[in-house]
């Protein structure tokens, strides 16, 4: 019965917003329309197997030739061992210092992305060819404009060269030379899967077909690139 | 797990706007709000003559944009490139159409500075080069002014616009805010104005043009107060971030700077000056002075709490 309200409201909601949204949604797209045959590079991290061992922060540190003390992306550690429960790395049930649930913190690849938005200059802006969020050093002028934006926190000024940085997917560093990025590559427990979502055939398509997985804050409208598969604790 | 994954670390390491644009804001502000009252006043009274006001004004508004092009520059994370704001455009930035506002903005500024302080330019010998300048820009003073009063309240309104494009921070991320920044420019500038007008260009105390601004001053208070009110209701009774944000208003030092600063000074100080004392006390140079200060010292405390704990409160 309920439900069958809740359906009949959801419906009509549906036809009365359609009318008022439909001619908005032609304009509110700033960005380039997403093309289908253009791909839509996308990364999964699976929070079941990453470890924390910090070993994908220093592959990208390296491939991208990033000043001590700055990396492009961190691991937030989520929890400790819950009490009562066996850790699943050493099976003790006891503090047992091994950290457990880590999140990577990164730029998330928005399809509609605040700091190429709000950039003056055109310093942040998407890659023509494969639709990735990055920078054009020469021209950025370190307003610190795009950093305010980001609804991530996930930029930073590079002390070395003064202008803003960002995780593009190793875009001028690995994929350049036909690699994936580093830190994919490095990740010895495929915690890390990068590839082309508009591609049904790739892994990562594949592979979101089949896992569930979440946006992180999707409610700000940036439509992150980057999924999350969270531990998900079975039973009581 | 209820589907949910987040996390609260950044990579930016702390505020990514720190005081030097709190200070820009305020200069901005100060810069065209004097202007603009100015300008409303030249119009609405039809004058024709330089007024000590209309001088003052003009000063004002030209020392602090530059001032505050100053600051906007030093808080580059290198001043150097500052010529890359100006050569590349985005027109999807806000910032971007400032940049272009405030291109035009300020050489308008400049001539209507020269225009404005004709007199004392001309009894300076060291600024006689400027008079033919003056003389052969004369032809083009009405549309010069006109042009200069849109953009100086676009350049109040900018500012707003500026910060609240920032979709994170609650305080900040408000549509009221452009129209806060232009009700407050307006009264710090035309009280930073007015008391540049009485000390330097002898203008009288209780002047007719002096009367219609303490006037004006009242209505653009309260309007300021209402778009205050406005924002903190909305934090109050909105979602769990905004709420949040709203802690902003009481607890922590900001919550001081606002209730001291913004509210305090900002308006207690005006408002008692005017009001709660006697009336040769209230009419006295003293008083039209503190009240002043008062007006500025509030609007720049008002910049500072809206951008620092605007920012300390991200969702
Ligand atoms: S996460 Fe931040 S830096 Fe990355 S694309 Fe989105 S807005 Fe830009
Ligand atoms: S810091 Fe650089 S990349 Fe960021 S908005 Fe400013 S100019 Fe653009």
């Amino acid at each position: 019965m309920s439900e069958n309200i809740e359906r009949r409201r959801f419906l009509k909601c549906l036809g009365a917003s359609s009318l008022i949204l439909a001619p908005l949604g032609c304009s509110s797209v700033k960005e380039g329309e997403s093309d289908a045959n253009k791909p839509h590079y996308a990364m999964v991290f699976d929070q079941n197997k990453c470890t924390g061992c910090g070993e994908c922060k220093e592959a990208c540190n390296l491939a991208n030739n990033l000043p001590e003390g700055k990396s492009r992306l961190l691991m937030e550690q989520h929890s400790g061992g819950l009490e009562g429960q066996s850790c699943p790395h050493c099976g003790k049930t006891t503090e047992c210092g091994c950290e457990r649930k880590f999140v990577r913190v990164s730029c998330q690849q928005c399809k509609n992305a605040p700091c190429v938005t709000v950039c003056p200059t055109g310093a942040a802006h998407r890659d023509e060819k494969t639709g990735i969020v990055t920078m054009d050093a020469a021209k950025c002028a370190g307003c610190k404009y795009c950093i305010a934006a980001c609804p991530y926190d996930a930029r930073f000024i590079n002390k070395e060269t003064d202008v803003a940085d960002n995780c593009d997917f190793c875009l001028n560093s690995k994929l350049a030379i036909g690699e994936l990025p580093a830190c994919v590559q490095k990740c010895r427990y495929d915690a890390l899967i990068f590839g082309d979502i508009n591609d049904p055939t790739s892994y990562i398509s594949k592979l979101l077909r089949v896992k569930d997985s979440v946006r992180i804050k999707p409610g700000f409208g940036t439509e992150p690139s980057l999924r999350y598969i969270p531990i998900v604790k079975l039973g009581v | 797990m209820d589907g949910n994954i987040e996390f609260t670390m950044g990579l930016s390491d702390g505020l990514a706007w720190p005081w030097p644009i709190a200070v820009y804001l305020f200069f901005a502000g100060i810069s065209g709000g004097a202007l603009a009252t100015a300008l409303f006043l030249r119009f609405y009274k039809k004058q024709t003559t330089n007024t000590p006001f209309y001088k003052a004004a003009a000063l004002i508004s030209f020392v602090t944009i530059s001032l505050g092009m100053l600051c906007l520059v030093l808080d580059l994370t290198n001043p150097l490139f500052f010529w890359r704001i100006l050569v590349y455009y985005n027109l999807n930035s806000v910032m971007s159409i400032g940049v272009i506002a405030l291109s035009v903005y300020i050489p308008l500024v400049a001539v209507i500075a020269l225009f404005a302080l004709e007199e004392e330019i001309r009894s300076i010998p060291a600024l006689k080069a400027l008079v033919p300048v003056i003389e052969k820009l004369k032809g083009i003073r009405r549309p010069c002014e006109v042009s200069v009063l849109v953009l100086a309240l676009a350049v109040c309104a900018y500012t707003g616009f500026l910060i609240s494009a920032l979709v994170r921070f609650p305080i900040i991320n408000t549509s009221v805010l452009p129209a806060l920044f232009i009700a407050s420019g307006i009264s710090a500038g035309a009280a930073a104005a007015k008391m540049l007008a009485v000390s330097v260009f002898k203008e009288d105390l209780h002047s007719q043009d002096m009367k219609i601004l303490h006037g004006a001053e009242w209505p653009i208070m309260i309007a300021e107060m209402l778009f205050i009110f406005m924002i903190v209701t909305s934090l109050m009774t909105g979602n769990a971030g905004a709420q949040s944000a709203f802690n902003a208003f009481h607890t922590g030092q900001w919550a001081a700077v606002f209730w001291f600063g913004v509210v305090g000074l900002g308006f207690g100080g005006p408002l008692l000056l005017n009001f709660a004392t006697g009336k040769t006390f209230s009419h006295s140079a003293k008083a039209f002075y503190l009240s002043g200060v008062c007006a500025v010292a509030g609007m720049m405390c008002l910049r500072m709490f809206i951008l620092y704990a605007g920012q300390l409160y991200a969702i």
